[in-house]
């Protein structure tokens, strides 16, 4: 097997981070090696060095993507930590409509506007349409985007095919919602065409601007500024505050902090989780 | 591989001792049937890790049959197929369906072993990944809410903080009087 050597692991993960956000840590050769080894392989470069070079002279950026979806860690489940999915059925929707049908009249659908900024491969977005679809009887009052995006092609692929393999469709799911909103698909299932058309997914890295999104009412930012080095935690979460609606939500990750890192941002809490919102 | 539960199925009686003997001295704990019926009846009272199955046997139930039934009682259960010589095909029907692998007759007793070991190293390290998966879920349980507590009193400070900032910066009235109502904000 072909070694990473000190300056190799250097060089590829200021690489790494430039092109994705992705801080590693140098005391974990191991990562770069189990990670990159495929690629090594299978672009037939014979060192480390070499793979650096090569992804970076390569115009159709094919390399460059292959790692990042290697490095990238795409650990996700339905219903993550579910305090926040409660959040939202229980505190956040019924607020933002409230609000919302006080401004606009009966005659237009009313606009709700979500993003879930890192998706992964899909499960948090699908998780917020079963939300939708359980809280909202008759959806052609509302006028939904739900956006989905995320830097890994792979993973925003998989997203957008909506299907999951036994392993991943058993983390997370009830029975109940199992059956009512997938449905089986030789080994594997696939979300449901009424809780799919909810949703849309785009290939977007955090690291670059995000104001051609469009404002937010709620956005869900989470687990992935933990990859982050602290300076650019900073920059994400104030490009997000410039696109939250001044009334609007945040979520993160459930071991993740703001402390420090957004002034702009004041916690709340309900039942057992908590949401961020601009401060006046 | 130690202690492995595992069925052997098979009509032939030369097979079915050859592999109970072997099996039971690499310390697996062994049952056998005759045929599909009996097999799935075991498998309805009992947990196997591996189960050994013979493709073609008589009685109306084949190892199709068995590795359906088995799948169905405990999707974790490895079945492994024995198969005649030439019958790929079935055999490629089989690993669709679910099973784990599958063996050409005449049965090679080493390669039975092989494919044990290999059977229970994915058993170590699916124990180990729900372990790990465990173990991160009460970590992650656990930080979420110490966490939470330490942002919510964090920002409660900070704005206790500006609003003393605000008391003590005004210019009217009387200093001591503020830095009392500052102090007592603190309290
Ligand atoms: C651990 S997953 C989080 C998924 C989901 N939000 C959750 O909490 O379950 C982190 C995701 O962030 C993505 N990611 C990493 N760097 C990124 C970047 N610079 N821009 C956008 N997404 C990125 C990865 O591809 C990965 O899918």
């Amino acid at each position: 097997m072909i070694k990473v050597t000190q300056d190799e692991i250097k060089i590829l993960s200021k690489y790494i981070k430039d092109v994705s956000g992705v801080h590693l840590d140098l005391s974990k050769a191991y990562l770069i090696e189990t990670r990159f080894k495929n690629i090594l392989e299978e672009t037939g470069c014979t060192s480390y060095a070499d793979l650096y070079t090569k992804a970076r002279s390569d115009p159709s950026k094919t390399i460059e993507r292959k790692m990042i979806d290697a490095i990238t860690t795409n650990e996700t489940l339905f219903f993550r930590d579910s305090g926040p999915f409660e959040l939202l059925q229980h505190k956040i929707l019924p607020d933002l409509i409230d609000k919302r049908a006080s401004k606009i009249s009966n005659f237009f659908p009313l606009p709700i506007r979500i993003w879930s900024a890192a998706c992964s491969t899909g499960q948090e977005v699908y998780s917020i349409s079963i939300v939708l679809k359980e809280l909202l009887n008759d959806l052609s009052k509302y006028n939904i985007k739900l956006l989905g995006t995320d830097i890994s092609d792979a993973a925003i692929a998989q997203a957008s095919y909506g299907s999951y393999n036994k392993f991943e469709i058993e983390r997370g799911l009830t029975r109940d919602k199992l059956q009512k909103y997938f449905v089986a698909n030789g080994d594997s299932w696939k979300v449901k065409d009424e809780i799919r058309i909810l949703a849309n997914f785009k290939k977007l890295n955090l690291m670059q601007p995000v104001n051609g999104l469009g404002k937010f009412d709620i956005i869900f930012c989470r687990n992935i500024a933990i990859y982050f080095t602290v300076e650019d935690r900073k920059a994400l979460f104030h490009k997000i505050a410039d696109i939250l609606e001044y009334d609007g939500y945040l979520i993160i990750g459930s071991t993740e902090s703001l402390t420090g890192v957004c002034p702009r941002f004041e916690p709340k809490r309900y039942l057992r989780s908590i949401f961020y919102q601009l401060k006046e | 591989m130690k202690n492995l539960k595992i069925l052997v199925v098979d009509d032939d009686p030369v097979t079915r001792l050859m592999l109970k003997k072997t099996l039971s001295k690499s310390d697996c704990d062994v049952d056998v049937a005759h045929d599909g019926v009996q097999a799935v009846e075991l498998i309805s009272r009992r947990f196997y890790d591996v189960v050994l199955t013979d493709m073609m046997m008589p009685g109306g139930m084949d190892g199709i049959d068995v590795l359906a039934a088995t799948k169905a009682r405990y999707s974790d259960t490895q079945v492994i197929l024995i198969t005649g010589y030439g019958s790929v095909d079935t055999a490629v029907t089989a690993m669709k369906k679910g099973a784990s692998d599958y063996l050409q007759k005449p049965v090679n007793i080493d390669e039975v072993l092989l494919r044990l070991a290999k059977v229970s190293e994915i058993k170590a390290l699916q124990k180990n990944a729900g372990d790990l998966r465990e173990a991160m879920d009460i970590t992650e349980k656990n930080a979420g809410e110490t966490i939470q507590l330490l942002e919510m009193a964090v920002s409660g400070l900070e704005n206790k903080l500006e609003d003393i900032k605000d008391i003590l910066s005004q210019q009217d009235g009387d200093a001591y009087e503020r830095i009392d109502t500052a102090l007592r904000m603190l309290a």
